[in-house]
């Protein structure tokens, strides 16, 4: 069978005289991790909700496999919201059992289910505990498990990774990947780009209601039209003003330890080498890298969005603001 | 569309058992059921205590000549006020010393009798005298208090006398003076010549009919508000968001009021139960103490279609408030908001709750007969005319066809507000902004 993608249509949405969305159009491939980046308010969560069709746009259409999402079965969808809510007083298999039931699996399916994730997540204990006993961590993977259980072919989740600590992260990852190992597509937005870098095969950057980029991470860093450079040497940083002065270097990052440079793609890294060596410098470190999603991102969406949700969440790599 | 079940059935299914599985729930029951079935156990504890012994008075007359004997006059006043159905010419109750019928017995010393009274034996004395110009005088020692009822009695049953006694003074004989104070006969024909119910049927059916008024109001008011805290509950705790991509708002919001509906009539059911439990002990328990512990309440015959008529009317009452409950909790954020949302059905409920019972005093009006046919104010008006006057079944099927109608409306409109509140936060809900949404709404 042929599998289909994701396609996002020029979508709008106004919310009275707010336009939410303005165009959004993106693709996501069957069986792909794609991320979905951008400031708070930018439209991420409200373009999962059409998606997901619990929010109707004004104009534009979705299609899965060939089809509007407005006729698709409901299942086909596992959903993750940002803001995070389960029942408290509700015990957790019950819950789940709860979700599951919604979305026509049987108790007896989804009590095994249950049980294999909650194994894996290393929560057995927690199947007869009311919700509200959990810490928000498990709070979270519970809410997880609650997306999948009717085994959805996308799963579509936001900032699924707020909140969790670093060996939460790394289960939830785990789970990402078994996901999509199983052929699941999963659609993700969070602020953190080093978990995109990690995890995703797409992105779309998304700003006030735009699509500003999108597309497989390593065509969207070419197109960006410039090579990363880190260079070290023994004069430390005090040593590289001659950079400056070099035609078609722009100096991104001065670290204790390595500068950080950025040229144009048609430029031969090498020539920098060169000058240096040229110069006599003892070069103890000379490295050719791709731009970081997070510098595509700040060129894309600018700093004002960057240093925004870096005071919402205080989840961005320092080096942004530096 | 997507089928209304079976996910509905889960929706209330979570709901009831979360409802009836709380703590206060069981509690605010088991107290409930308990102060219920002790009320109708009512008579025989206040028989059991003593409360109700039977009046004792004295009657000490010097007037010997009197044609009608004071002391059954007087006794047959007082037991007619005590049980209307009674033959008031019924023989003394002094052979019936465990009856709740009043003493009246003649005394022959007044100054030992007035002793009793001021020592609490006797409750009150009556001493009959005649005055210079013949005419009869009543003194009457006992409480001073103008409400005392058996002081009214008493004066009625002393007019009485006097009266008989100046008819013989001017010479009407004894038996013409007694013919004079027999009751006229007075029948009432019903228009409905298959209405065959009685007095005594109809003083029941107006306690019935307060019952029903009562019972719809209460229910209306608590569990319709379950409804919408449920619902804003969920909001809050932004558990909707994951309810509304699992399953239509339609079906979340019928299996809410079903949920919740059901719970309420669990509770209901219980507190009937023990009603019951306590009616029916209540004449066993009475013999077992040994007091007699009638209670003043019969229930009026009805008619096995009647019944129905009442359930469905109870019922698709019910659900209609519970479905807009169900919307106004929708629109709120906050918890706190829900009892201002609420608030224009509460005011409706409220205006049929008084209706009523400004209908149950006139229930042949015609406004009354109007109002019983509107579908916010028929389940309150139609089970009360029914009660009280002659009902056509086919105005009862007029209202409960229209209040049919208006439920299926109120459950398109309510979803409609519900698919569009459930996503709206932070934001007052308005009419406005709810209408607005509902057009973009699925």
């Amino acid at each position: 069978m042929v599998r289909v993608a994701l396609l996002v249509d020029s979508i709008t949405k106004r919310f009275g005289s707010v336009v939410a969305l303005d165009g959004v159009s993106f693709t996501v491939e069957p069986g792909q991790i794609f991320g979905l980046l951008g400031a708070n308010g930018a439209g991420k969560t409200t373009s999962m909700r059409i998606v997901l069709d619990i929010l109707r746009a004004d104009s534009g259409r979705i299609t899965w496999q060939g089809a509007e999402n407005t006729t698709l079965p409901r299942r086909t969808w596992g959903y993750l919201p940002e803001e995070r809510g389960l029942y408290p007083r509700m015990r957790v298999g019950e819950q789940l059992r709860f979700f599951a039931a919604l979305y026509g699996v049987p108790d007896t399916q989804s009590s095994e289910e249950i049980g294999d994730w909650l194994e894996r997540f290393r929560i057995t204990d927690y199947l007869d505990r009311k919700v509200e006993e959990l810490s928000k961590g498990n709070q979270q993977k519970i809410q997880f498990i609650s997306a999948i259980l009717h085994d959805p072919e996308v799963l579509i989740m936001d900032e699924p990774f707020t909140g969790l600590d670093p060996v939460n992260v790394r289960l939830l990852k785990e789970a990402f990947l078994a996901m999509r190992d199983r052929g699941k597509t999963l659609i993700f937005s969070t602020h953190q780009m080093e978990t995109v870098e990690e995890l995703c095969e797409s992105i779309a950057i998304v700003d006030r209601g735009r699509v500003v980029v999108s597309g497989a991470v390593r065509d969207v860093k070419r197109a960006m039209g410039r090579q990363v450079v880190r260079l070290a040497t023994e004069g430390g940083t005090h040593g590289v003003d001659w950079l400056r002065s070099t035609p078609g270097v722009e100096l991104t990052a001065e670290r204790a330890d390595y500068v950080e440079l950025h040229i144009p793609t048609n430029q031969d890294p090498e020539t920098i080498l060169r000058i240096a060596l040229d110069r006599g410098d003892r070069v103890t470190r000379f490295e050719i890298a791709e731009p970081s999603l997070e510098q595509i991102f700040v060129e894309h969406v600018g700093r004002r969005a960057v240093e925004e949700s870096e005071e919402h969440l205080a989840s961005l790599p320092r080096e942004v603001s530096a | 569309m997507s089928r209304l079940f079976p996910n509905a059935l889960h929706v209330a299914r979570r709901e009831y058992l979360s409802r009836v599985r709380g703590r206060a729930f069981v509690i605010t029951t088991v107290l409930l059921a308990l102060v219920v079935g002790a009320v109708t156990m009512v008579p025989t504890i206040v028989a059991a205590l003593g409360v109700a012994d039977p009046p004792q008075f004295a009657v000490y007359t010097e007037a010997e000549d009197l044609v009608a004997d004071p002391v059954l006059t007087i006794q047959g006043a007082l037991a007619a006020a005590a049980d209307p159905s009674a033959d008031p010419a019924a023989p003394p109750a002094d052979d019936d010393p465990s009856g709740d019928r009043p003493r009246v017995t003649r005394a022959d010393d007044p100054d030992a009798a007035a002793r009793a009274v001021r020592d609490g034996d006797l409750d009150a004395l009556l001493t009959i005298t005649r005055d210079a110009e013949g005419e009869l005088a009543f003194e009457f020692l006992g409480s001073a208090s103008p409400t005392n009822g058996t002081r009214l009695l008493i004066t009625q049953a002393a007019t009485a006398l006097t009266i008989g006694d100046r008819l013989v003074r001017t010479g009407i004989g004894a038996q013409e003076a007694a013919a004079l104070f027999q009751p006229p006969t007075f029948v009432t024909t019903p228009v409905d010549p298959d209405d065959s119910r009685d007095e005594a049927d109809f003083g029941g059916a107006f306690i019935l009919a307060y019952a029903l008024v009562i019972l719809m109001f209460m229910a209306i008011l608590t569990y319709g508000n379950w409804v919408a805290q449920s619902v804003a509950e969920e909001k809050s705790g932004r558990v909707m968001e994951l309810l509304v991509t699992a399953a239509t708002p339609r079906q979340l919001l019928t299996g809410k009021v079903l949920g919740a509906g059901a719970a309420g009539l669990t509770q209901y059911l219980a507190i009937i139960g023990a009603s019951i439990i306590g009616f029916v002990a209540n004449g066993p328990a009475a013999e077992a103490l040994g007091v007699d512990g009638n209670s003043p309440l019969t229930l009026p015959d009805l008619g096995l279609a009647v019944l129905p008529a009442f359930a469905a009317f109870f019922l698709l009452g019910f659900t209609l408030y519970c479905t807009l409950y169900a919307a106004a909790g929708s629109m709120v954020s906050r918890i706190e908001d829900v009892q201002q949302a609420a608030g224009p059905l509460i005011f409706l409920s409220m205006a049929g709750y008084f209706a009523s019972f400004a209908a149950l005093n006139d229930p042949d009006a015609n406004w009354v007969g109007v109002l019983s046919h509107v579908p916010f104010f028929s389940p309150y008006l139609m089970p009360a005319r029914m009660l009280l006057t002659s009902v056509g079944g086919v105005e009862v099927v007029v209202a409960l066809t229209t209040l049919l109608i208006t439920l299926i409306a109120a459950m398109w409109l309510a979803s409609r507000i519900y698919s569009a509140g459930v996503l709206m936060y932070g934001q007052r809900a308005g009419l406005r902004a709810i209408w607005r949404a509902t057009r973009v709404a699925r």
